[in-house]
């Protein structure tokens, strides 16, 4: 059985003012799901059905897409994202110190959710950021040179 | 003392500089003005074929031949994707060039796309680039609005559109033929070659493909002429690179220099040498993927033949630097586990020998490593080596195979005395 799925208003505007910007209108498929993310907090399958019917796609091909990018969540995630760098460049300054001190201050382990949903610890590959390494992000935001201080003082305004 | 040659960072630090009027106070977009009204576009790529400009993203080709592979005849739409999808770890100028100087990098996109006959530029940045995207955003805005993008471009009769596409979390999709199948709403899954993405690119059409590094250095060129931009750098590698300096050193950031500039004085002059008063132990010339140098490497004139004939590859100008103290066979599992999790899965030898791979440096580092573990890392390399679609596969085994040709004693170090790396965390991949 299809489910039918009403995407949110905004979003579907956000993309089908796009698609005059491209030849076919599966070329947005990335970026809607990046922006659907924003709406919903995890591509579920009924956003990847809804996205499916306004691009022209199998739902099937939509969660293809859908599961190969990193920062596409398959599953509920927290309000805010913390994305602390675990590559090379990070690790040679101190990027494992940073992330065991927001495992201990959190209370989570990395991919874990804290107990009130307000934030997920993940690692990410090399932000293109070394020269201010380490580095991580929380939602949108860039976070430079991080002590274990720093990151757990960064955290404070978001809420 | 070295000192910086600065062609692509000429205005980094202006005040204001991303806003379109700043910019045109420096002199920005008289080199687009100058091409559009003033040479014909086979007379652009010539100019830049002469200056020897090649691409900066890492595999160093020709960028005027590369635009010259564009049929000119061709009906219907052709495509320019300037390749701001930075995600080799140790490179980070490209993020840098579009946060810093926005205009930069569209001007040289009108450029390029003016000589190759493009009707449409996508710059297709990293997922997680959204300060970068947003300030690539307003420029692009301020530049249709001054003329710059649209329609008659300056009088000129020549129209481009341009586009910023997101990516959402992938290292492959900066390969040039996955970045493609991203761009047309797919898995980053590489392309074959032949046929090539200059006649059968995005969508089946003609498409150039150029780092952000490259389109940003086009406006000097035209500005300055060929003969200017061919006084840098050596008679192979003519010109300038940006170098960007991480890992152990007093300085890391971002330097453009003249190619053929000994290491020695990069790492020494501008990264400010070794950190803390420590000697150097190896250093990676071009990015993570590209085979590790030792100290006594430091003398190598920095250009690609002759970082080629040390045995690596200039890449994409990223050093690391790792001091006497580094843990090599952590550093070659932190890398191999990223090319794990990056790989694609399209090929087999790179989606399964990265994973073994990956199990072999696992239990080493637990204890529990075989000394023949040493030569079946070696032996998996060879499996993956030049057996992949795309050039990810070889890219994972720079680190591996360096490592183990230079610092052998570590790895048996850990092997027969059953150390155990003592893990802060427990990596975990995220979905």
């Amino acid at each position: 059985m299809r489910v039918r799925v009403e995407l949110h208003p905004a979003l579907k505007q956000w993309i089908e003012e796009r698609f005059a910007r491209y030849p076919s209108e599966r070329s947005l498929v990335v970026p809607a799901l990046l922006e659907a993310q924003k709406y919903y907090s995890y591509v579920s399958p009924e956003v990847e059905i809804g996205l499916a019917e306004l691009l022209g796609m199998p739902p099937q091909e939509v969660h293809s897409v859908a599961s190969f990018y990193s920062m596409l969540h398959q599953h509920p995630v927290g309000r805010h994202i913390i994305q602390v760098c675990h590559n090379v460049s990070c690790y040679l300054r101190g990027a494992e110190d940073v992330i065991a001190h927001l495992e201990e201050v959190l209370g989570i382990k990395v991919g874990e959710t804290t107990e009130d949903g307000r934030f997920t610890l993940v690692t990410v590959e090399c932000l293109a950021a070394c020269g201010q390494a380490p580095v991580m992000m929380v939602d949108e935001k860039l976070v430079e040179q991080v002590t274990p201080e720093r990151a757990e003082a960064a955290l404070a305004e978001f809420d | 003392m070295l000192q910086e040659t600065k062609v692509v960072t000429e205005l980094a630090g202006t005040e204001g500089l991303r806003r379109l009027e700043v910019y045109e106070a420096h002199g920005g977009y008289g080199a687009l003005r100058k091409a559009l009204t003033g040479m014909k576009p086979q007379e652009v790529i010539d100019e830049v074929k002469r200056s020897g400009l090649r691409g900066k993203g890492g595999a160093g080709f020709p960028a005027g031949l590369k635009w010259s592979f564009v049929p000119r005849d061709h009906p219907g739409p052709k495509y320019l994707a300037a390749n701001a999808d930075e995600g080799e770890p140790g490179t980070f100028k490209d993020r840098w060039i579009v946060e810093e100087n926005p205009h930069l990098l569209i001007e040289g996109s009108i450029i390029a796309s003016y000589a190759a006959g493009i009707d449409h530029a996508y710059v297709y940045t990293r997922g997680e680039f959204f300060t970068a995207r947003r300030v690539l955003l307003g420029a692009i805005k301020e530049a249709y609005a001054r003329g710059y993008l649209g329609e008659n471009i300056l009088g000129s009769g020549y129209a481009l559109e341009m586009t910023v596409h997101s990516g959402a979390g992938s290292y492959e999709c900066g390969e040039e033929t996955a970045l493609l199948t991203s761009l047309e709403g797919g898995r980053g899954h590489p392309k074959l070659k032949p046929p090539f993405p200059a006649t059968h690119g995005a969508w089946g059409r003609p498409t150039v493909i150029n780092n952000v590094e490259t389109l940003a250095t086009v406006p000097s060129i035209i500005n300055r002429g060929a003969d200017w931009y061919r006084s840098f750098g050596t008679e192979k590698s003519p010109g300038v690179k940006m170098v960007s300096i991480s890992g152990h050193v007093e300085k890391p950031g971002n330097y453009e220099i003249p190619l053929g500039t000994p290491v020695r004085m990069i790492l020494d002059d501008l990264g400010g040498g070794v950190w803390k008063g420590r000697e150097l132990k190896a250093f990676a010339p071009g990015g993570s993927s590209t085979p590790l140098l030792l100290p006594g490497n430091l003398d190598t004139p920095y250009d690609y033949e002759s970082i080629a004939e040390a045995g690596s590859m200039l890449g994409s100008g990223g050093i690391i630097v790792f001091d006497e103290t580094t843990d090599m066979v952590r550093v070659a599992e932190i890398l191999t586990r990223f090319y794990a999790w990056e790989s694609c899965g399209k090929c087999t030898p790179c989606r399964e020998g990265t994973r073994w791979m990956l199990q072999i440096y696992e239990r080493i580092l637990n204890g529990g490593g075989r000394m023949e573990d040493l030569d079946l890392l070696l032996d998996i390399c060879e499996g993956i080596d030049s057996k992949s679609f795309c050039p990810f596969g070889d890219a994972a085994l720079g680190i591996v195979r360096s490592t183990i040709q230079h610092f052998r004693a570590e790895y048996e170090n850990y092997i027969r005395k059953h150390k155990v790396y003592k893990r802060k965390f427990m990596p975990v991949r995220h979905h």
